[in-house]
């Protein structure tokens, strides 16, 4: 059961600030790895003595290592993000769906991505971009909090060139800075989307992805088509503690990626 | 649709709804201009008399503070509107304005469109709506951006 009820070990290789409170982390096997996973899926990251979390996986799916981006909010994600090379770490997973970027080819794809919530979309971004004749356009909306807090900013040229249409706002300006300012969904008018041909793939916040979802809808996407990254929280990722229940949705294991058509309901609903 | 000033007014989302004719009469009010990055379209305090729709480029709606660099509280880009306080009464800039990059606009003469819509109410009406849309849209977005919704969760149980 390594790896799903019990940690894999896995030892940090590489940890790289990506912001003031937030770094990725390369985590190599130390022993009998985890199963492979797909974009979307997360982990449990257990930071011995402290505690566990789930993080999202943010790196592609093509090899042993494991990329995760980490930002310090609680004691166990601030004891992950001090992590330093050649440390151990427990892994869990990976667990619950997946973005289902396959399912898009031929069409165009729509990654829209609030704060942190950029890291378990890279993975999607990655595999659209490594395939990249099997999709129409390739458009990433990118909100962050204010320039500073922009992730993966050095790679943004590369997403470019590769074929993707990127675009950055932020909701603070700092001197300097000459790109938008302003909320993601601002950014939507300006991508001129085909509305029947888009698959749409939202993480951030949830109220920006609620925001985000009936912006898109009322622009015409099928809620169908819309794909959203829901999080509760999760403590045992197989579906039996029921700390992650959202209405019927056990996220772990339903989620986190879930259409805004079955989501929908679900959000509404106001939680104590 | 030969006149390009026409075809420009025609192609941008503020005129959607409206019937050719009144495009064609807001056009007469109107002139396509290309200014380059830097330019500054109006600033805080000033007269405002005029309004103009982006057709491309990206302008930055800023506010000075003493002691500091003016803050950019908003970008706006292609199919959006710079300027709505020509509306109101006494119109007065709220915020100065300037092209971030080199931009393309069609500058209107708010002076000549309120005269236009005291003439026809059914013009002024659907003007007013379009612009109490592009508002609300603006107003929903400061409200957005007050929640501060990325700034680190006051429930730490996730790393996201």
């Amino acid at each position: 059961m390594t790896g799903h009820a019990v940690p894999a070990w896995y030892r940090v290789s590489d940890s790289k600030a990506e912001t003031r409170d937030t770094v990725t982390l390369t985590l190599a096997p130390a022993g009998p790895p985890i199963g492979a996973h797909r974009p979307g899926q997360f982990t449990m990251l257990y930071a011995f003595g402290v505690g566990e979390v789930p993080v999202s996986i943010s790196g592609a799916a093509d090899g042993p290592e494991l990329i995760q981006t980490i930002r310090a909010v609680g004691a166990v994600s601030s004891a992950l993000y001090s992590a330093v090379q050649g440390q151990l770490i427990g892994v869990r997973g990976p667990f619950g769906t997946d973005w289902g970027v396959a399912d898009a080819a031929g069409r165009d794809l729509l990654l829209v991505a609030g704060g942190i919530g950029l890291a378990p979309l890279r993975p999607a971004l990655l595999a659209a971009l490594g395939r990249r004749a099997s999709y129409r356009r390739i458009v990433v909306l990118i909100g962050a909090r204010t320039p500073a807090d922009l992730l993966f900013g050095a790679e943004m040229m590369g997403w470019h060139t590769a074929g993707a249409e990127v675009h950055v706002t932020v909701d603070q300006s700092q001197p300097g800075w000459t790109g938008n300012v302003g909320v993601v969904t601002q950014l939507l008018d300006r991508a001129h989307l085909d509305p029947a041909g888009t698959t749409a793939l939202v993480c951030g916040p949830e109220v920006m992805m609620r925001l985000t979802a009936r912006a898109l809808v009322s622009r015409g996407l099928p809620a169908a088509q819309i794909r959203l990254s829901l999080e509760r929280n999760m403590r045992c990722g197989i579906a039996e503690c029921g700390h992650c229940q959202l209405g019927p949705f056990v996220l772990c294991r339903d989620g986190p990626v879930v259409s805004y058509q079955r989501a929908a309901p679900a959000l509404a609903v106001r939680e104590m | 649709m030969n006149d390009p000033v026409l075809a420009a007014l025609a192609g941008h989302p503020f005129a959607r709804g409206l019937d050719a004719g009144q495009v064609a009469r807001l056009a007469t009010a109107a002139a396509k201009i290309t200014v380059p990055a830097g330019y500054r379209f109006f600033e805080e305090g000033g007269p405002a008399s005029q309004f103009w729709l982006i057709l491309s480029g990206r302008v930055a709606l800023d506010l000075n503070v003493p002691g500091r660099d003016p803050i950019t509280v908003e970008t706006l880009g292609a199919g959006d509107v710079i300027g709505l306080s020509w509306l109101f009464p006494e119109p007065q800039w709220q915020f100065g304005a300037q092209a971030v990059k080199e931009t393309r606009a069609v500058a209107i003469d708010a002076v000549a469109v309120m005269a236009m819509c005291d003439a026809d109410p059914v013009l002024g009406y659907r003007l007013l709506r379009r612009i109490v849309t592009v508002a609300t849209g603006r107003l929903h977005a400061a409200r957005v951006r007050l929640l501060d919704l990325y700034a680190p969760p006051a429930d730490a149980s996730s790393a996201r």
